[in-house]
This record gives structure tokens, sequence and C-alpha cells, in this order.
């Protein structure tokens, strides 16, 4: 019961923007660590340079949530750890661009009707 | 800048260090590596970012894991513990929290030294718990008498 009621609370928050930004970089193919720091920064157009410290704090969250999982490829060391995306982490960000491109639409057409009056 | 961020990672609680520390220390020296050829300016926004970073993440680290698991203070059960163990949990409980507000302050060594005395109290507890039986006084469903 508490599980399914933290559950619906997670949901229901929107995403911070460093976990945004490391399942939309996720989305695409398993990246480890500086690949998704790289990445970051080039789908933020170079707004967001992520330190090391606040990237781990958010994998070991997303780890823990079962968002993310980590990916097991041939060269892969414990110095060099992949990740992947999760049918549940997919799923959040599904539902969090959902909402953000309701946000952006509504947000639009009221600027719209503002420049009309 | 390479030592400070490794004593930045001391911090961090035990069981981060295990699963993340080498890797986190394998980007830094990647991104490190790639971007020193770009100055001065460069360097010290970069050293800043990261150790603030470090700074934040061992401060979330701590805290979620005390969230993780949660002792209820004034739980009408408490009554039933021993007191050796409520005044263990607390002990811990109050390391974690000094702890904090070290990093937050800035005061590492005393972090530091706040890490292992709460380490210390931890295994004391779990000693404890041992001793009167974890599936009583330990489960994190709660206290059954």
């Amino acid at each position: 019961m508490r599980h399914v009621a933290t559950q619906s609370a997670s949901e229901a928050k929107p995403l911070t923007e460093p976990v945004l930004l490391i399942l939309t970089s996720l989305a695409a193919q398993p990246r480890h660590g500086y690949a998704l720091i790289k990445d970051i920064e080039v789908l933020s157009g170079g707004r967001v340079r992520m330190s090391t410290g606040t990237l781990f704090g958010a994998l070991r969250r997303l780890l823990e949530d079962g968002w993310i999982e980590r990916y097991e490829v041939e060269d892969t060391t414990r110095q060099k750890q992949a990740y992947r995306l999760t049918a549940a982490g997919r799923r959040h960000l599904q539902v969090e661009l959902d909402r953000m491109k309701h946000l952006t639409r509504a947000g639009f057409a009221r600027l719209k009707a503002a420049e009309a009056l | 800048m390479k030592r400070a961020y490794r004593f930045c990672l001391l911090l961090y609680p035990r069981e981060h260090r295990d699963q993340f520390a080498e890797e986190m220390t394998h980007v830094f020296e990647e991104a490190f590596a790639e971007g020193r050829a770009q100055g001065r300016a460069w360097y010290v926004r970069f050293g800043f970012a990261e150790i603030t970073g470090l700074i934040g993440g061992a401060a979330g680290a701590w805290l979620d894991r005390r969230c993780a698991a949660p002792v209820p203070a004034q739980s009408p059960a408490q009554g039933c513990m021993p007191q050796e163990l409520v005044e263990a949990q607390q002990h811990v409980d109050a390391s974690i929290a000094a702890m904090v507000h070290a990093i937050a302050n800035h005061q590492f060594e005393r972090a530091r030294l706040l890490s292992n005395q709460e380490r210390e109290a931890r295994e004391n507890l779990r000693m404890l718990q041992e001793k009167y039986g974890r599936e009583k006084y330990g489960d994190e469903h709660g206290i059954n008498c």
C-alpha cells in the first residue's frame, strides 16, 4: 500500500533537469558516465555541463528506483560502466515529455491569444 | 586537483564509494584530460563545479541513506525496545546529522572524522540488533512487540 502511494507520488512529480537530461540521453542508446556528460552538453546546447557529483547522484537514485540498469558490454570495466533505460524509465520519460508538450502548447496558445488582443 | 577530488569522495557514504568511486574518478580524469588545454579560466570553473558537485552529491547521498531506513522517533511501540538499542539508533542519527551539517559548512576534516564515528555507531547498532534479534527490532516495517 505504501509502495503504491510512493509510486504514484513520484509519477506525478515533474522530473528534475539532471534526471530528464540523463533519461533523454539514454533513450537513444546505452552510455557510460563520460559519454553521458558529453551528450548532455550537446543536448542542452552547451548550457549544461554536469559535474560528476551531480551525475552519479542522479544515476544512483535512478538505479535504486529501477528506471535505469547497468548494461554489460564486453569491454566494460568497473571504471567504465554503461547504463541503459529500463521499461519503467522509458515510461516515466514518455509521461514527462507528454506533460512538457502539453505545457508548451498551452503556453504558446496563451501568448498567441494575448498578441491577438 | 585530483587529490582534492579523491579527498572529497571520502565525504560520501561507504556504500556509494564502493559502488561508484572508481568510476567517478575515471570520468573526472577523462574530463580533466580533455579540457585542461583550454586554459586557466576553464581549470578554475571546472574545479569549482566538480568540488561543489561532490559536496552537494555527498550531502544528498547521506540524506537519501537516512530517508531509506527511517526509525520512528516516537513510535508507540518504542517502549518495547531496549533502551540501549534506542540510544544506539539515536547515536547513528546524530552522527549523520552532524556530518551533513559539517559538509554543508565545508568542514571536510570534521566530516571525515564524523564519518568514522558514524561507521562505529552503525556497527554498534548492528551488533545490538543481532543481540536482541533483527526481526524483532530492526525490521523496516516497524517494531513488533
